[in-house]
């Protein structure tokens, strides 16, 4: 088993090795300027990406005003936050929220084809674009939601939203307890894109710790 | 629809057998030179040098070798491998680099470890 391990460290290494010697012969030959792989991964890393809904999210969650026209009239509400410059391009028009809470539970689908807010999400995960997810998260979302770990109350009432080309919908999940005083910063760092996209909650962040340890 | 390049490389594979991995709305690199030779394909495409399609072609069909490969004495998966084997294959392909070059590439850890 020692060998195993062994043998898979020094593939690694070598693997590390080679991609930095490509990307040296690459640069010496004039092909690749030097810090062109962080430009194009900056997108995703620092422009279009959850932590942009997350700061949205806690954002309403702090500022009931700002919630209200986040349900209102999205874009407006997106515009009016300091977020990265061009995140609100690819994918970003028409986006539009709905808010968890007062006896509802929302979950956001595409039945069509993997329309999916990604200036707020970021890269869909992988189920997303499953046809079995896509049928039943319409046919039975209460089961789809248990399998995800989210039993809703036989009380609460579940709404689908599909996503199309033209509207583009995320999740306001609700406020966990013992947040209370927890800055925007720390609220963002608690909310996922999963939550924002109805198929998980946001766990109080003592829960967590217990759940952890 | 997309705008950016990079966001129509990424979601061309989304949902495909070349879909990469992610985890939370972001790529999961498990170690650096995985982040790096990602970063390396999307951003020789970007400049021009090869068809993104072109790429993701090879990258299909190297995920295939290793699945039609036998079990016994066959590598442990890895994604970022059967990626970096493709681009190797999509620069000499474009002319971006020789087969000689290419060889010199493979040749990097036998040498530093001899």
């Amino acid at each position: 088993m020692g060998e195993l391990f062994k043998y898979d460290d020094e593939r690694e290494a070598a693997s590390a090795a080679r991609v930095r010697a490509l990307e040296a012969l690459l640069i010496e030959k004039g092909v690749l300027g030097s810090d062109s792989v962080d430009t194009v991964l900056g997108h995703f890393e620092t422009i279009a990406g959850p932590f942009n809904g997350a700061r949205i999210v806690a954002r309403a969650w702090l500022d009931p005003a700002f919630k209200q026209l986040l349900i209102d009239d999205t874009p407006k509400a997106i515009a009016s936050m300091n977020l990265p410059q061009g995140m609100d391009g690819a994918e970003g028009e028409h986006m539009a929220a709905v808010a968890n809470g007062d006896g509802v539970h929302n979950l956001i689908i595409c039945t069509l084809c993997s329309c999916y807010p990604w200036p707020v999400l970021g890269l869909p995960p992988y189920w997303y674009k499953d046809p079995v997810f896509r049928a039943r998260g319409v046919r039975e979302p209460r089961a789809v939601l248990r399998e995800f770990g989210v039993p809703v109350a036989p009380e609460t009432k579940v709404k689908v939203w599909d996503s199309s080309a033209q509207i583009r919908w995320f999740v306001v999940p609700e406020r966990p307890a013992g947040t209370d005083d927890m800055s925007e910063d720390e609220l963002a760092a608690l909310i996922t894109p999963e939550a924002m996209m109805g198929v998980a909650l946001v766990p109080s962040p003592s829960s967590t710790s217990t759940s952890v340890a | 629809m997309f705008t950016r390049f990079e966001e129509y490389a990424a979601s061309s594979m989304l949902g495909q057998p070349d879909s990469p991995p992610r985890l939370q709305g972001k790529f999961l690199f498990d170690k650096p030179w995985e982040r790096e030779v990602f970063g390396l394909a999307l951003s020789l495409s970007k400049a021009g040098y090869f068809e993104w399609e072109a790429f993701r072609q090879n990258l299909i069909e190297s995920i295939a070798q290793w699945e039609d490969g036998y079990c016994e004495g066959q590598p442990r998966w890895d994604y970022y491998e059967r990626f970096f084997v493709a681009l190797k294959k999509t620069l000499v392909d474009a002319g971006v680099l020789s087969a000689l070059e290419m060889a010199g590439i493979d040749a990097v850890f036998a040498s530093a470890g001899a």
